[in-house]
């Protein structure tokens, strides 16, 4: 294997070597242990919702809805706290509801044929115009229990609750996705539809599976969230949809055929994590993650086409 | 305006294949000229190299005594336009904005739709036609359609026109609004050349007819000396050596059968058809004769409605592929690349998809089985690879055709589908292809087997069903009469009444 090959191959994660190891020597304060779980803990709610955009992006479909139906999530879970519901019911009807919106993202995609990008875009609307519904544009902030907010700020040890979350849902997903019969249907829906067709998969079941399991992270991330701010407003977790877009691109490029997986997306959360960390601690502007992030993901995108043109030829 | 044109020794290779090899052509000013020949005799190359949509490997073309190599088609067009299959219409622009796309006539940067509108019906009267040029094309039937393609080709007034299968998309009574078009064109000064596969309409429209087969020029004949027996006769080899002798089987009980239900329409829906154990069918016809078509209504599920399907003795009923699949039939489609295999997978992947839940235990992925099944189906079909990680990309078109069909190759199927299994495959696994399926036929499974190489068919079927218009129209057994399956194939689609 030549270096040129070994780059394509290994590109990303060489990439986030070099981008940790910079940050190490050449940034005061990364690399101390505080810092660095501070780093997971700032990447975590991002990477936990990206494991679903994830799925979606693995059976080849577009979802456009699941950062709004997160921020639903996020006050729905905090309305039924503060009214004293108790938590585990909370938590639980949140994810069922989650999993209720994207059943009827994949229904109408796959039933009625509206293509995802549409489909997702108007479900995305609705959830914005029920969280108004719910919350008259009001946010909450106060009378959750405890041991609600211990989901988003506890510790066990050193170790923020949160990290751990995000690690096994890391794990679940990447044992999912490789090592399940399910997971191989989904990738294979996702690889050619009609050639998993005609080899006897149902292809609907797995895009409808795809746009439940996103809907499912968002709805988890929104419950999250509310956990960690110990508040939840309207608009919460507006950020994730653009965000998700850049990690699952960037992850993309782990793989050498240009495919989604949840490892790489695990990857791309934390260049994107390490970047904006190391950026803080030079005292750069805000805007300037903004700015990188923009860069990194244009270069990302580069090498995915060259990858997708080699595989090609 | 009349021109004439001179190919000469025209030869063009493709990877692997001679696609033309030293053809002579030549096109009088002012005559019809009829191109005939078999599927892949060479007609398109040789149309495709004289508009200019690539060049030949060698060979020269003149035209008027002048030697031209086109670069481009459009650099081809001010001399030779050609009339396509598709029509190249933007659907919601009218008749006149499609005539004029991409040489609108301008005012000051506006369009001038006046002068526009009027020189279309000035040019439409020219030709004798009445179109509706105001309507979006869309809205026209494909005879209009066509109509208007032919007239925008015209409008930028080449000296050659080339019409490739034109009345494939047209009614009878359309055909001759074309054929009386075609014959106003010569009389105007035109040179046309022409291409089908409906020898009566090209014997009743030519001058002169050149038969290609194989790549190679094999007559020029003046239209008024031959008869159709002869221009078949011309198409298609008798004397070809059988390259792949076939093992002679005993067949055995019925194990599919298909019948068309009798449909209150009034279209006849033609005959049906069987298969049985340890014989390989062949379905032969026409490129859009349906063969596809049939195999894929089967197989996908959708055939209740319109076929009485018997798999093994017992009713067949599907709704998706994966039910046809547990009754013990599948298909390995035509397109591979896009339906047959998962070209983002590596060979591994591609070869364990259908069996997963059988290679798995409580949903986890056993990969020991998994790799061990692999490996065997590899070196049982003697697939080229480095490992089975390799992507199913990088592999050659014979070795991805054995991937595609080497994941069923323990589903113990009943009836294996095999729809154009060794197009774009070399020679050597051509033969291999071949073997697999007598290997399936001898251990007892019915093989129904599409294609559009006639002579790969008489020497592997046992029996052939010919298919025209959507119907099969005649069965024949061996020793396969040549000449009359080819006359099956071309000839006007009508059913014969006759049961197996």
């Amino acid at each position: 294997m030549n270096l040129k090959k070994i780059i394509m191959r290994y590109g990303t994660i060489i990439a986030l070597v070099l981008i940790f190891a910079a940050c190490s020597i050449g940034v005061q304060g990364f690399f101390d242990s505080n810092n660095l779980i501070n780093i997971l803990t700032q990447i975590a709610l991002l990477m936990i919702i990206a494991q679903g955009f994830t799925m979606v992006h693995i059976v080849g479909e577009m979802d456009l809805s699941f950062a709004n139906l997160a921020s639903l999530s996020a006050v729905i879970v905090a309305g039924l706290l503060i009214k004293g519901m108790n938590p585990f019911l909370a938590i639980l009807i949140c994810l069922l509801g989650g999993a209720l919106f994207g059943l009827i993202n994949g229904i109408l995609v796959t039933r009625l044929g509206i293509p995802s990008l549409i489909t997702t875009l108007a479900m995305g609307i609705i959830a914005t115009g029920l969280i108004y519904m719910y919350t008259k544009g009001v946010s909450f902030y106060s009378g959750m229990p405890k041991s609600f907010l211990y989901l988003g700020r506890g510790r066990i040890g050193p170790v923020p609750v949160l990290v751990l979350i995000m690690l096994a849902v890391l794990a679940v997903c990447h044992i999912f996705i490789n090592k399940t019969v399910a997971g191989s249907h989904l990738q294979a829906t996702g690889g050619n539809p009609s050639a998993a067709r005609l080899a006897g998969i149902n292809t609907r079941f797995y895009k409808v599976l795809g746009f439940i399991l996103c809907s499912l992270a968002g709805a988890f991330t929104g419950i999250l969230l509310t956990s960690r701010l110990g508040a939840a407003n309207p608009e919460g977790a507006g950020g994730f949809l653009m965000e998700s877009f850049a990690i699952v691109l960037l992850g993309q490029t782990v793989s050498s055929m240009g495919r989604p997986s949840p490892f790489g997306t695990f990857i791309g959360a934390l260049i994107i994590g390490i970047v904006n960390n190391g950026l803080t601690l030079l005292g750069a502007e805000y805007f300037m993650q903004d700015i990188v992030k923009g860069l990194i993901i244009i270069l990302a995108v580069v090498i995915s086409s060259v990858q997708t043109k080699r595989m090609k030829a | 305006m009349s021109i004439s044109l001179i190919a000469e020794g025209i030869t063009k290779e493709f990877p692997g294949v001679r696609a033309l090899d030293h053809v002579d052509f030549d096109l009088h000013p002012g005559e019809i000229h009829a191109l005939v020949g078999e599927n892949g005799a060479g007609k398109s190359t040789l149309v495709k190299i004289l508009a200019g949509v690539f060049p030949p490997s060698s060979g020269s073309i003149r035209i008027d005594g002048k030697e031209v190599s086109f670069s481009s088609p459009r650099a081809a067009a001010p001399y030779i336009g050609v009339v396509h299959q598709e029509r190249e219409l933007v659907p919601f622009y009218t008749g006149t904005e499609n005539l004029f796309l991409g040489q609108e006539i301008e005012k000051a940067g506006f369009l001038g739709k006046k002068e526009m509108r009027a020189k279309a019906l000035e040019f439409m009267k020219r030709y004798g036609l009445t179109l509706d040029m105001e309507s979006p094309v869309s809205t026209l039937s494909s005879g209009m359609q066509e109509m208007l393609t032919i007239l925008k080709i015209l409008f930028r007034s080449p000296g050659i026109v080339i019409f490739d299968e034109p009345t494939a998309p047209l009614s009878v009574k359309e055909s001759e609004i074309l054929f009386s078009l075609i014959r106003d064109l010569k009389a105007s000064g035109k040179s046309i050349l022409y291409i089908s596969h409906h020898l009566p309409e090209v014997l009743s429209l030519a001058d002169r007819i050149t038969v290609l087969r194989n790549g190679k020029k094999i007559a020029t004949v003046n239209a008024g000396e031959v008869n159709e027996a002869e221009l078949i006769k011309l198409m298609i080899a008798k004397d070809l050596e059988r390259q792949y002798p076939k093992t002679a089987l005993e067949p055995g009980p019925e194990i599919l059968s298909v019948r068309p239900r009798a449909t209150s329409g009034a279209v006849a829906a033609g005959m049906g058809f069987t298969v049985r154990a340890k014989e390989i069918v062949g379905f032969a016809g026409l490129v859009g004769s349906g063969r596809s078509e049939l195999a894929k209504l089967v197989f996908e599920g959708e055939s209740a409605a319109s076929h009485q399907v018997e798999l093994g003795g017992s009713a067949f009923v599907s709704r998706h592929p994966r039910d046809s699949i547990a009754q013990g039939m599948v298909m390995i489609p035509e397109d591979r690349r896009g339906e047959g295999l998962i070209t983002a997978f590596d060979v591994g992947e591609n070869l364990s998809l259908p069996r997963l839940r059988r290679l798995s235990s409580l949903g986890f992925r056993d990969e020991k089985r998994i790799a061990a099944r692999c490996g065997k189906i590899v070196k049982d079909l003697s697939i080229k690879v480095f490992s089975t990680n390799q992507a199913v990309s990088t592999l050659s078109g014979g070795n991805q055709q054995k991937v595609s069909l080497g994941k069923w190759i323990d589903a113990n199927a009943k009836v294996w589908i095999f729809d154009e299994p060794t197009q774009g495959i070399d020679v050597e696994t051509k033969s291999e292809i071949y073997l697999i399926m007598e290997k399936l036929a001898s251990a007892g499974a019915g093989i129904w087997f599409i294609s559009s190489d006639l002579r790969e068919l008489e020497s592997i079927a046992d029996r052939i069903y010919v298919m025209n218009g959507g119907r099969i129209v005649k069965e024949f057994s061996r020793p396969f009469p040549t000449e009359q399956l080819l006359e099956a194939m071309l000839g006007e689609g009508k059913s014969e009444k006759e049961t197996a």
